[in-house]
């Protein structure tokens, strides 16, 4: 008796049952029978269980081929592996702090360690374009999407034979960044690929396109005119009417101007006031979502224009009018017109930062790291030493800037210990604070922020101190 | 120091305990924290009573008390004492060790009392040397003593009679098994394990109890295809185990104990260390796994696979892995052994008798466990000769669970959604051990690389790849 006996005729018996086909004691088994049947059975079981334990296990006929992904990056130092895994255990991708360390990964151009990307799933398929080509390989490997990258590319990485390949975040990237060095040949490349792109890829692809808009890209917008997408019609006759001046038919516009109204004051010098009569059934509460719907899609320019002012005259024309001012700012902001923006953040709105806040995140396109820091500059200075309390307002700064913070607001936190203190007896002061306080701080100034950090309880610190030293190892990682 | 916070949230036995923890890491409710310099801390931690709870942690081994009434363990005291050492930001005032302290240190079992206590000869020695120096020896009643010896030696022969009942009763529950056929088998085996494990509890044969309890779960985790086998190997292996029983006297010693610790005779430690035929290791180990898992009896059992460094030079062929396995009841709320994988501890360990050793309990504990970054120094074995010791290990002990592997040159890769552990070799090789499918997302990041050095436990059907050691540092299955 042997294994290959036992296999070849015990086992076929053992599983369909030995009621239904007996097992025979003939031939090699013979030597089985000496026992009463059911021992026999019993030790046949046995020795067939024995034999398939002695069956190796067999490499499957082919293996699958894994993809080479080449991640230049260089890769988060071992000792911070540790801490970064347990700042994001159970954190929700878009936290603060998980955005804080997205863009940094970024900035720095740091990438997590291949080992720890499926400890931290959620935060690397949430983020995966500002982590590197392997995190993007990982992210892409576990998306059930039909529409698969056939490379993996960061922005800085893709070039023209490239860049169709790449994540959509980082191809309008591309191209926003080559707007800024050669708007022709950006073009030529949009319009190359522009037939097999899908509505939401033609949005951002043409969204790019508003830097360094120029007289030569008319023919391409007006092509877009009869688009299946109704986004990309509408920018496309937003920069059309930028270009030529001709006012076409702009229904966010006409609706915008229908609850402005317009008088005049003053006896000697006669001046425009206008003032936004907002509609009837949009509450008190509602009147940031209403005013944030009704101008994201106006520009400065054009509303302007429609009501025969210049623009630093409209904003003194909306002078007495908080809501109108708002809506101002909220233009003047993703138009770029810091200098507008400024006059009213220190003129009748003082508060432009908590106000514009209030309006959730807006989309700041393509706008480059510079001018979302003068952005936050313009938006800080009116507060001078005294920082908002409101944790919502620095969220909202954070995810705008996409990084640190101008000094200059760091510095006034640092030298204003009674803005702590106030937070804390207002009891406001939870670690999250100090989480936004170590995304925010500028590496000038950690060491500062650490020791004041050093006086705190250490319950507030948990998060922050981890963070800092991450950040610090980031850096010093990006430079070397 | 040995604690880290990986520890600690290893330890805690829920997200709640760490985070009533953390609400007590403010310096203004511990009015008392010390240390004795050499690796235990103790502290009071004020409560809403007047009194202070007392907190002493063991940092070598992460061993705790606290005289708080909660049911947790460790408590949300225990956790914050060993949070705010981890911290640093509070200093531990050296200070000789209280008596509340020492009493806890003199009534605890486990590896960190000697460890800690022999370090410097000021702390009272383990639990029976410090009983015995306490309390008067008390005078032996030599008739007494009979009548217990008696009463254990009935009680032994009753539950002998009551397992070999038991397993008569198991081998005609198998027959009627193989009589519908094994193909079957998987489809009601939740029902028809439950009836047999419940008989095997009422025979006192816990071992099988355990095994069959836990068998519904063991199938459904495999294939449907390879159910039928898997369900015919395991009831062989119950019927082998039964006749192996009825027939111990005539196997040798070390095969005897295995067998009976497979029914369910357990070794007590006391007993373990007073058998002076005993395997006993002294060097520096690692652990390469820690793994916890919640048993149909409701009892945790927590595992702790270590590897010796280098073997002793007065016994080179000392085991090189060994298995600390503990058992905990769930309610307790424990989750982890107190070691994380890469931990290194210098201990004399003490193996249970086997024809081939891996259990073992920790005799004395010489250092706190520390965390290494050091790679494995792994024997050059490649994953044939690995699986051959496997094999051989199988021909001596036939009822062999799980194995544990090292491995030099091997690579991973992947046929459809499964993961399989092969050689590095161009040629590869003609076996290659599938890995669990747990493992499939931790693992995948080792797709990419050419060569790793690994450790791993095989259970027969499944690599539970535990350690590897590649050109990008250390993974391991946390």
């Amino acid at each position: 008796m042997n294994a290959r006996a036992l296999r070849l005729q015990a086992y076929p018996a053992l599983l369909v049952g030995t009621g239904r086909q007996p097992l025979g004691f003939r031939g090699d088994l013979a030597e089985l029978a000496q026992q009463d049947a059911t021992q026999a059975t019993l030790t046949a079981l046995s020795l067939t269980a024995q034999a398939l334990r002695f069956e190796r296990p067999q490499a499957p006929p082919n293996f699958a081929i894994e993809p080479v992904v080449q991640d230049h990056r260089t890769i988060l130092a071992d000792r911070m592996r540790r801490p970064l895994l347990r700042l994001l255990n159970k954190r929700r991708p878009a936290d603060d702090l998980a955005l804080a360390l997205a863009w940094a990964f970024d900035r720095y151009k740091v990438r997590p360690h291949p080992f720890d990307l499926p400890k931290m799933d959620a935060f690397v398929r949430a983020h995966a374009e500002h982590l590197g080509a392997l995190a993007q390989q990982w992210a892409q490997q576990r998306d059930d999407s039909p529409a698969q990258p056939q490379g993996y590319f960061m922005a800085d990485e893709m070039d023209e034979t490239t860049w169709t390949r790449g994540l959509p975040g980082l191809r309008a990237r591309f191209i926003a960044e080559r707007r800024r060095q050669d708007a022709t040949a950006a073009r030529a490349l949009v319009e190359a690929a522009w037939a097999q792109e899908n509505a939401d890829m033609r949005v951002r692809l043409i969204a790019a396109l508003e830097t360094g808009l120029h007289a030569d890209d008319q023919p391409f917008l007006e092509s877009l005119g009869k688009d299946r997408a109704p986004r990309v019609r509408a920018l496309a006759q937003k920069f059309l009417a930028r270009l030529t001046g001709r006012r076409s038919e702009h229904p966010a516009l006409a609706a915008c101007l229908e609850r402005i109204k317009r008088t005049t004051t003053g006896l000697l010098k006669k001046r425009v006031v206008l003032t936004l009569e907002l509609p009837a059934t949009v509450k008190e509460h509602e009147t940031k979502v209403w005013i944030r719907e009704a101008f994201a899609e106006v520009s400065l320019e054009e509303l302007a224009h429609a009501l025969q002012l210049t623009e630093p005259q409209l904003v003194e024309a909306t002078e007495k009018d908080a809501n109108l001012s708002l809506a101002l700012a909220l233009m003047a902001a993703q138009d770029r017109r810091f200098e507008l923006l400024e006059k009213l953040a220190r003129g009748q709105l003082s508060d432009a930062w908590e106000q514009l806040s209030q309006l959730g995140t807006f989309d700041l396109g393509t706008m480059t790291a510079e001018e979302r820091s003068r952005l936050a500059e313009v938006l800080i200075a009116p507060y001078g030493g005294k920082p908002p309390s409101s944790y919502s307002a620095w969220s909202w700064l954070h995810r705008t800037l996409e990084g640190p913070a101008p000094a200059p607001l760091i510095e006034a936190v640092l030298r204003s210990p009674r803005w702590l203190t106030q937070l804390l007896e207002e009891s406001k002061l939870g670690s999250e604070w100090m989480e936004i306080l170590a995304a925010l701080c500028p590496s000038s100034h950690r060491v500062r922020l650490r020791a004041m950090m050093a006086s705190l309880d250490a319950a507030l610190t948990l998060t922050a101190a981890p963070l800092l030293d991450i950040l610090d190892s980031m850096e010093k990682v990006g430079q070397s | 120091m040995s604690l880290s916070l990986e520890k600690v949230e290893a330890l805690a036995p829920d997200q709640s305990s760490l985070d009533a923890a953390r609400k007590l890491l403010k310096a203004g409710i511990w009015p008392v924290v010390a240390s004795d310099g050499s690796g235990l801390i103790w502290g009071e931690c004020q409560g809403s009573g007047a009194t202070p709870y007392r907190v002493v942690v063991s940092e070598s081994d992460a061993g705790y008390k606290c005289t708080c009434p909660s049911r947790k363990f460790p408590c949300k005291h225990s956790l914050a004492l060993m949070w705010i050492r981890v911290e640093g930001k509070q200093t531990f005032v050296a200070a000789p060790v209280p008596a509340w302290v020492s009493d806890w240190l003199s009534r605890r079992r486990g590896p960190g009392t000697d460890g800690a206590g022999d370090s410097k000869g000021e702390k009272p020695k383990a639990s029976i040397a410090a009983a015995s120096s306490l309390t008067p020896p008390e005078e032996s009643d030599p008739k007494a003593e009979a009548r217990a010896a008696a009463a254990r030696e009935r009680n032994r022969l009753e539950r002998e009679e009551s397992v070999l009942s038991g397993l008569d009763d198991l081998d005609i529950w198998i027959s009627d098994q193989v009589d519908r056929g094994m193909a079957g088998f998987a489809a009601q085996a939740t029902q028809v394990c439950r009836v047999i494990a419940q008989r095997m509890v009422d025979a006192k044969v816990s071992g099988l109890a355990t095994r069959l309890e836990s068998l519904p779960a063991r199938l459904f985790s495999m294939p449907e295809s390879a159910r039928p086998a898997a369900a015919l190997e395991e009831l062989g292996l119950l019927h082998l185990i039964a006749q192996a029983y009825r027939r111990q006297d005539k196997l040798p010693a070390e095969l005897k104990a295995d067998l009976r610790r497979a029914i369910g005779w357990s070794i007590t430690r006391d007993a373990l260390l007073a058998d002076t035929s005993a395997i006993r290791v002294r060097g520096a180990w690692r652990v390469v796994a820690a793994f916890s898992e919640v048993q149909p009896d409701r009892l945790r059992r927590l595992e702790t696979w270590l590897w010796l460094e280098k073997p002793p030079e007065a016994n080179p062929n000392a085991p090189r892995f060994a298995a600390l396995i503990d058992f905990v009841p769930v309610a307790t709320g424990a989750a982890s052994g107190g070691y994380s994988p890469g931990d290194r501890l210098q201990a004399e360990l003490v193996f249970y008798p086997s024809v081939m050793p891996l259990r073992a309990q920790i005799l004395q504990s010489l250092s706190g466990a520390q965390a290494s970054d050091t790679q494995l120094d792994l024997p050059e074995q490649s994953l044939d000769d690995a699986y051959q010791c496997y094999e051989r290990a199988l021909c001596v002990q036939p009822w062999l669970g799980v194995w544990p592997l090292s491995i030099r040159n091997a690579r991973l890769r992947r046929h459809e959604s499964q993961l399989f552990l092969c050689d590095a070799g161009e040629a590869g090789s003609a076996i290659a051990l599938p890995l669990q499918p747990s493992q499939l997302s931790d693992a995948s990041p080792l797709l990419t690389l050419a060569k790793l050095d690994a450790v791993g436990l095989w259970d027969g059907y499944r690599l539970n790849l535990c350690w590897a050691q590649t050109e990008l540092g250390r993974w391991v299955n946390v």
